[in-house]
C-alpha cells in the first residue's frame, strides 16, 4: 500500500460531520415544511390516526429504498425490487399455507423463504453484473422480468390467500400508536446507517462508488463487494415482502408494479447520488417520509388524482435540483 | 422493455407459424387474450382451454400478453392468425380503439370475428366502416347491482367513497358509471372517489387516507375485488367494523369475506365461460348460422353472503 491509497482507509466520522449534518438538514427542512403545510391546510393530517396510517404507508417504500440505498452507493442500480417483491411474495405466501405444519413453523418457514428468494435473486444481480462488468441496470431489468415471470409461473397468477390469524395480527399491530411493521423498517435503516458508516465493509462501498479502481488498487475484493451490496438490496426485497403478506393478507403475483421507481425517487430525493460515492440511508428515510407524506397530504387537502400524480413528480424534480445545488456548496 | 416485447412478440409468431395451420377438417378458433399475468384472464383461460377439450370438435389457438396495454402483441396476434387462415377470431381487445383496424381486416380476410369481454369504441368503428356485434358483461350494469345492494342496506343519504380502477379503462369507467347510477338511484352522499388502479397495496394506502379525511363514511364501492380487499385490510386497521364494502369479480380470495361480512356483496361476471360461450357463438356463426348482432349479454350475478 502507498500513500496515495490513504483517502480510502475506512474514516468512520464522515456522517457526523458538519458537512453531513447539512446535508441531512436540507431534505428535513423539506419536510418540515411540508408537514407545516399539510398541518395548517388540513384538519385531520396531525391527527394520530393519520399519522400511525403514515407510518404504515412508507413502510415498504422505506425497506426497499434502504437496499437500493446499497446499490446506488456503489454506483449500481436495481430495477427487479419490485419484481422480486412479488416473487418473493408469492414463495412464502406458498410456504405459508402449506398444510400439516403448526402456525410457528409455517410463519418461520414463509419468513425465511420470503427473504431466501430475495436475498437469491440480489445475489445472481451482482454475480452477474461485476463478474462480467455489465451496467447493472440491464441485468436488473432482465432480472424485473425473470422474477415477474417466476412469481406468475409459481401462483399460476392466482392470488395466494387465507394466512394464519397470526401473522396477520403482525401487519396490524401498534405499539404505542407506532405500527410495528415501521419499527421493522426503522431497525433496517439504522442497522444499514451503523454498517455503511461504521464499519470497514461500508466505507469501502463508499470507496468503490467513489472510485473503484482505487479499491482494487489497495488489495480489496471489489467483486465480492459489489455482490453483497447487490445481495443486500435483494434481501431487503424480501422482507419488504414478508411485510406485505402481513399487512394485506394475501401474496398477489402482480404486487409491486412500479415499486423500484418509488424506492429509486426516495433514495435520490435523500441526497444520495446516481453516480455512488456520496449520500447516506438517514437521507432515505427523509427521501421515503417526503414521499409518504406528499401522498397522504394531497389525498387529505382533496387534490385530484391526476394532480396529485402531476405534484409528486414536479417535488422530485425539485428535490434533485436543489441537491444539485446543495452539492455544488458543499464542495466549494 | 422493448427488447424483451419484441423477442417475445417474435418467439409467438414463430410458434404460430410453426404449428400446421390445418391438421385436420376441425375448425380453427384463434383466442387473443388480455394479460394473461391477470388472474381474471387466466381463470377465462382456463376455461377455454378446457371447453376445448370438452366439445373436441374444433382447434383452439390461444395469444395472451404481458400486460394490459401491450396491444402491439395483440395486433401481431390478429394478423398472425390472418396469415394462418383460421376460421374465426375470438378476440378480448386491449385496446378499444387500436384493435379495430386489425379485425377489420380480420373480416375482410372472410374470417368469423367475436369481439367479447371489452367492447370496441363506437366511434371507431363507425369511422372505419365496422359492424360488429359483442359478447360480454354490462359492467355498468353489473356495478349497479353492487351499488344497489349497498344503497338498500344503508338506505338514503348514507356518505360513501368510490375506488376506481384505471383512469381511461373501459370496464373502469362503465363501472364507476353504475356506482354513480346507484348512487344517484337511493340518494348517496358520494363524499370521494379516486383510482386505486385495481391494486391491493394502493388501494389500502388511497382509502385509509380517505378514511381519515372522512371518518363518517358508511360505504365503500370498489371497483375491482383486489381494491376491495386492500380496503377491508385497511378497515380491520383502523378498526372500524362498520362501514360496509362491496366489490366487483368475485374473485376467490373474497370469499371468506363475504361469508364473515367484511364484505357484503360482489359481483360474478362468470369469465371463466365467457371466452368459451363466445367460442361457442362464434362456431355457431362458421356452421352457418347467422351474425351476431348488436350486444349479446352474458351472465352477471350478485354475490352476497345469503
Amino acid at each position: 500500500m502507498t500513500s496515495d491509497n490513504r483517502p480510502l482507509e475506512p474514516t468512520p466520522r464522515r456522517a457526523l460531520s458538519f458537512r453531513a449534518i447539512i446535508n441531512n438538514a436540507g431534505i428535513g427542512l423539506a419536510l418540515l415544511a411540508l408537514i407545516l403545510f399539510f398541518s395548517l391546510t388540513s384538519e385531520f393530517f396531525l391527527t394520530s390516526n393519520n399519522i400511525t396510517n403514515i407510518l404504515t404507508q412508507i413502510t415498504i417504500n422505506l425497506i426497499l429504498a434502504v437496499g437500493m440505498t446499497f446499490v446506488i452507493l456503489i454506483g449500481g442500480i436495481d430495477l427487479s425490487v419490485g419484481s422480486v417483491m412479488a416473487f418473493a411474495a408469492v414463495v412464502a405466501g406458498k410456504a405459508i399455507t402449506l398444510p400439516d405444519m403448526g402456525i410457528t413453523e409455517l410463519v418461520l418457514l414463509a419468513c425465511l423463504a420470503g427473504v431466501m428468494t430475495g436475498l437469491i435473486c440480489g445475489l445472481l444481480n451482482g454475480v452477474i453484473s461485476a463478474f462480467w462488468g455489465l451496467p447493472s441496470f440491464i441485468i436488473t431489468l432482465g432480472m424485473l422480468n425473470i422474477a415477474r415471470g417466476a412469481a406468475l409461473h409459481v401462483s399460476d397468477a392466482k392470488t395466494i390467500y387465507s394466512f394464519p390469524s397470526a401473522f396477520e395480527n403482525f401487519g396490524s399491530a401498534l405499539i404505542y400508536g407506532v405500527p410495528v411493521v415501521f419499527l421493522v423498517a426503522l431497525l433496517i435503516t439504522l442497522i444499514a446507517w451503523f454498517v455503511l458508516n461504521w464499519t470497514v465493509f461500508g466505507r469501502l462501498l463508499y470507496g468503490i462508488g467513489n472510485n473503484e479502481e482505487a479499491v482494487r488498487l489497495a488489495g480489496h475484493q471489489v467483486f465480492w463487494l459489489k455482490v453483497a451490496a447487490f445481495t443486500i438490496c435483494g434481501a431487503t426485497a424480501g422482507i419488504a415482502a414478508v411485510i406485505y403478506m402481513a399487512r394485506l393478507s394475501i401474496s398477489s403475483p402482480i404486487a409491486g408494479i412500479g415499486f423500484e421507481l418509488n424506492a429509486i425517487a426516495a433514495v435520490i430525493i435523500g441526497g444520495t447520488s446516481l453516480a455512488g460515492g456520496r449520500g447516506s440511508v438517514i437521507g432515505t428515510l427523509l427521501g421515503a417520509f417526503i414521499i409518504g407524506v406528499l401522498a397522504n397530504g394531497l389525498i387529505l387537502i382533496g387534490l385530484n388524482d391526476f394532480m396529485r400524480q402531476m405534484i409528486t413528480g414536479v417535488v422530485i424534480i425539485v428535490a434533485v435540483i436543489l441537491d444539485y445545488y446543495r452539492a455544488k456548496y458543499s464542495a466549494s | 422493455m422493448r427488447i424483451f416485447k419484441t423477442v417475445a412478440t417474435a418467439a409467438t409468431a414463430i410458434a404460430l407459424l410453426v404449428t400446421p395451420a390445418f391438421a385436420q377438417d376441425k375448425p380453427v378458433v384463434g383466442l387473443v387474450m388480455k394479460s394473461l399475468a391477470n388472474e381474471f384472464f387466466q381463470n377465462m383461460l382456463e376455461g377455454a382451454e378446457a371447453h376445448a377439450v370438452e366439445r373436441g370438435d374444433y382447434e383452439l389457438r390461444a395469444v395472451g400478453m404481458q400486460n394490459e396495454t401491450d396491444f402491439e402483441s395483440q395486433i401481431n396476434a390478429v394478423e398472425n392468425f390472418i396469415t394462418q387462415g383460421v376460421d374465426a377470431i375470438v378476440i378480448a381487445p386491449a385496446d378499444s380503439k387500436a384493435m379495430v383496424r386489425p379485425i377489420k381486416k380480420a373480416i375482410a380476410a372472410g374470417i368469423t370475428v367475436v369481439n367479447f369481454d371489452v367492447a370496441l369504441d363506437e366511434d371507431a368503428k363507425k369511422e372505419q366502416g365496422l359492424e360488429l356485434a359483442f359478447v360480454g358483461p354490462d359492467n355498468r350494469g353489473g356495478a349497479k347491482m353492487a351499488g344497489d345492494a349497498l344503497g338498500k342496506k344503508l338506505g338514503e343519504g348514507a356518505k360513501v367513497v368510490i375506488v376506481e380502477g384505471n383512469p381511461g379503462a373501459d370496464n373502469a369507467t362503465q363501472r364507476r358509471l353504475g356506482f354513480e347510477d346507484s348512487v344517484a338511484e337511493y340518494k348517496l352522499d358520494l363524499l370521494d372517489s379516486r383510482t386505486a388502479h385495481w391494486e391491493t397495496e394502493e388501494a389500502n394506502q388511497v382509502f385509509s387516507t380517505m378514511l381519515t379525511a372522512h371518518p363518517d363514511v358508511q360505504g365503500v364501492l370498489a371497483a375491482n375485488d383486489s381494491m376491495a380487499i386492500g380496503v377491508v385490510k385497511a378497515l380491520e386497521n383502523a378498526g372500524r367494523s362498520d362501514i360496509l364494502v362491496v366489490g366487483f369479480d368475485n374473485v376467490p380470495a373474497v370469499g371468506p369475506m363475504i361469508e364473515d361480512g367484511r364484505m357484503l356483496a360482489t359481483v360474478d361476471q362468470f369469465g371463466q365461460k365467457m371466452a368459451a360461450d363466445a367460442i361457442d357463438l362464434a362456431l355457431e356463426v362458421v356452421a352457418g348460422g347467422p351474425a351476431l348482432e348488436g350486444w349479446v349479454k352474458t351472465n352477471i350475478k350478485l354475490v352476497t353472503a345469503e
